[in-house]
């Protein structure tokens, strides 16, 4: 998973996962019906239209407020491959890399929706080839690297009950 | 090169040095908290690890707030099965009407001065007024700590925030987070942690603390810490607390931001509807109408801010037309309150009392839903629309001063102005 490509889908500034991409307004509605409608009020056929391998590309604080990871287990379900995000809420940030979702931060100016981007998690690299985009970004620690590969920290843990994250980030 | 208080808690549960802010580490965790709105997730996540045995899980609490009473069938079974988990393991149970969790961690001693604390909550951060790390994480965080007793933690940078002289009387800590909000706006010190010093603090009495580190969640703090003084052991030891391991900043810590505010002067604040960093002084509104006045919540539903609405409305009316609802933040206040006669007093001047949880903060229960068109005055820490299950409804924040003050007018007022407003908590 060191690089990931895929086609941009863009949506917005300070989205709330917990409104647009959880239960929780939608008592009883299980991740596989959330899948077909999130996002659905910010980016109206968001949903409808996401491609399996699609990276989310966001503007600030995507994930903002007391975030659920089962917005992460939703967009697993939707097939999100990577999100790049002008900045992220803390909480979503984490929900992120602990069930195994990419999450970059990144300049976003100039990508638009369908624009094909390549990222290296490991040079720290976002890229659209066609337009002579690239920009690099702070490559992700290894700890946090590890994560992703194992799929999570449940996965992770399944394997390493020990927390032996090996190389640099003991 | 010194290090700040975030740097040096996450650094001793690691591999014992000061860390670094930008560093990843893996952290022992003293205390885990799940509550019931997340239980459900929590549960799951803990079932699909497979652990052969959970070594750390009388070290996690679970707690009944959210949903207190349940209001739905979902919420009922999701309680069984949490009361059914503590059994099994003999992790401590706070049932429904014991309190919000931020409010019976600190009251039943599980946390002390320099622990690292984690909660399925984003206002986890209140520990940070007893000197302890504590941070908001998710289900699956809470399931790896009662496994490995560990976790991940990127070490926040830290913004230092000096609060320069004691408020004055109608003034709380409610008011200094405003100020910030509107400062630096919501998640404006998102990913990092804060640090508030200075007389400000040390003149705050704990409950006013309480508030500082809770409050900062809505800045998108990752922690908010206070360093320990004899208020504070004072209080830890009165709960049963282990030994505190008091952590200071080194005067030659690295911050990324240092500000300074002058408390002393500092007018009530209150935040308009729909957006909590929409942050204008009391005066500059007064005589805004409001329909509702709601006191509670982890951020302001302690005794302090019982007491002080007690003293503003003491021998008095609601104002016509204004319904008034106190929900305090555990059975422990709950206690206090009725032997000090607050809820006597709140009750004959219009309010009424509920049993201690999350209460009104958020229409999951039901416990308010706001008319069209009215307008809420709430010591909680959220406004945004449709959050008292009504997107035609305005919530306005503010201390518990102010609401009581606002409750007691008919609109929007400076407790200040008004005879009570002026009550201190005894130092």
């Amino acid at each position: 998973m060191n690089i990931i490509k895929g086609s941009a889908r863009i949506i917005g500034d300070e989205v709330s996962t917990d409104i647009h991409c959880s239960s929780k307004y939608l008592p009883g509605k299980d991740a596989t019906y959330i899948a077909t409608v999130a996002f659905e009020q910010v980016a109206p056929g968001f949903a409808k239209a996401f491609n399996k391998g699609d990276v989310i590309v966001a503007g600030k604080h995507f994930g903002i407020n007391s975030s659920r990871e089962q917005a992460v287990h939703v967009m697993h379900r939707m097939g999100v491959s990577a999100i790049i995000a002008t900045s992220f809420g803390r909480q979503f940030y984490r929900n992120a890399i602990n069930n195994g979702l990419p999450v970059i931060e990144c300049d976003i100016s100039g990508i638009v929706a369908g624009d094909a981007l390549e990222i290296d998690l490991v040079a720290g690299r976002i890229a659209v080839t066609a337009k002579n985009i690239t920009r690099a970004v702070p490559p992700l620690p290894a700890t946090v690297r590890t994560l992703l590969e194992a799929g999570g920290l449940i996965p992770f843990l399944q394997k390493h009950p020990d927390w032996n994250v090996g190389g640099e980030a003991a | 090169m010194g290090h700040t208080i975030a740097e040096k808690i996450l650094g001793q549960h690691a591999d014992g040095k000061p860390a670094k802010a930008g560093e990843i580490v893996v952290a022992g965790v003293d205390f885990a908290m799940i509550h019931d709105a997340r239980a459900g997730n929590a549960l799951k996540m803990i079932e699909k690890l497979g652990a052969k045995s959970l070594p750390h899980v009388k070290r996690t609490a679970l707690v009944l707030d959210h949903y207190s009473p349940p209001p739905n069938m979902e919420a009922a079974n999701t309680h069984v099965a949490m009361r059914a988990f503590a059994d099994k393991h003999g992790s401590p149970l706070y049932d429904v009407g014991d309190g919000i969790c931020h409010q019976v961690l600190p009251e039943g001693g599980h946390l002390t001065c320099g622990d690292l604390v984690v909660g399925t909550d984003t206002h986890s951060t209140t520990y940070g007024a007893f000197n302890a790390f504590g941070t908001g994480v998710e289900g699956t965080d809470v399931s790896a700590v009662m496994m490995t007793g560990k976790l991940w933690f990127r070490v926040p940078e830290t913004i230092r925030i000096e609060l320069k002289g004691p408020l004055q009387p109608g003034v709380w800590a409610k008011d200094v987070t405003l100020t910030m909000l509107g400062k630096l706006g919501a998640e404006g010190a998102n990913y990092r942690a804060l640090e508030y010093c200075g007389s400000g603090v040390s003149a705050m009495a704990i409950d006013d603390r309480m508030t500082l580190s809770n409050h900062a969640a809505e800045l998108g703090a990752k922690a908010a810490l206070l360093e320990a003084d004899e208020k504070t052991f004072a209080w830890l030891k009165a709960h049963g607390s282990a030994a505190p391991k008091p952590v200071k900043a080194d005067a030659d810590a690295i911050y990324a931001q240092r500000i300074v505010i002058d408390t002393a002067t500092l007018a009530p604040q209150v935040a308009r509807q729909h957006n909590i960093d929409d942050v204008v002084a009391v005066p500059d509104v007064a005589g805004q109408k409001i329909h509702v006045a709601l006191i509670g919540t982890c951020t302001n539903g302690r005794l302090d801010d019982i007491s002080q609405a007690a003293a503003i409305l003491k021998g008095k009316k609601l104002a016509k037309g204004v319904r008034m609802i106190i929900t305090p933040a555990s059975r422990a206040i709950y206690l206090a309150a009725m032997r000090e006669g607050l809820f006597e007093i709140l009750t004959a001047a219009g309010a009424s009392v509920e049993a201690a949880g999350c209460g009104t903060c958020v229409n999951i229960t039901g416990h308010y839903i706001a008319a069209d068109d009215q307008v809420v005055i709430s010591s909680a820490n959220r406004n945004f629309k449709g959050r008292l299950g009504n997107p035609k409804s305005e919530i306005w924040i503010g201390s518990a001063a102010t609401v009581a003050a606002s409750a007691l007018t008919g609109v929007v007022t400076d407790a200040r102005t008004v005879a009570g407003g002026d009550w201190r908590a005894a130092a």
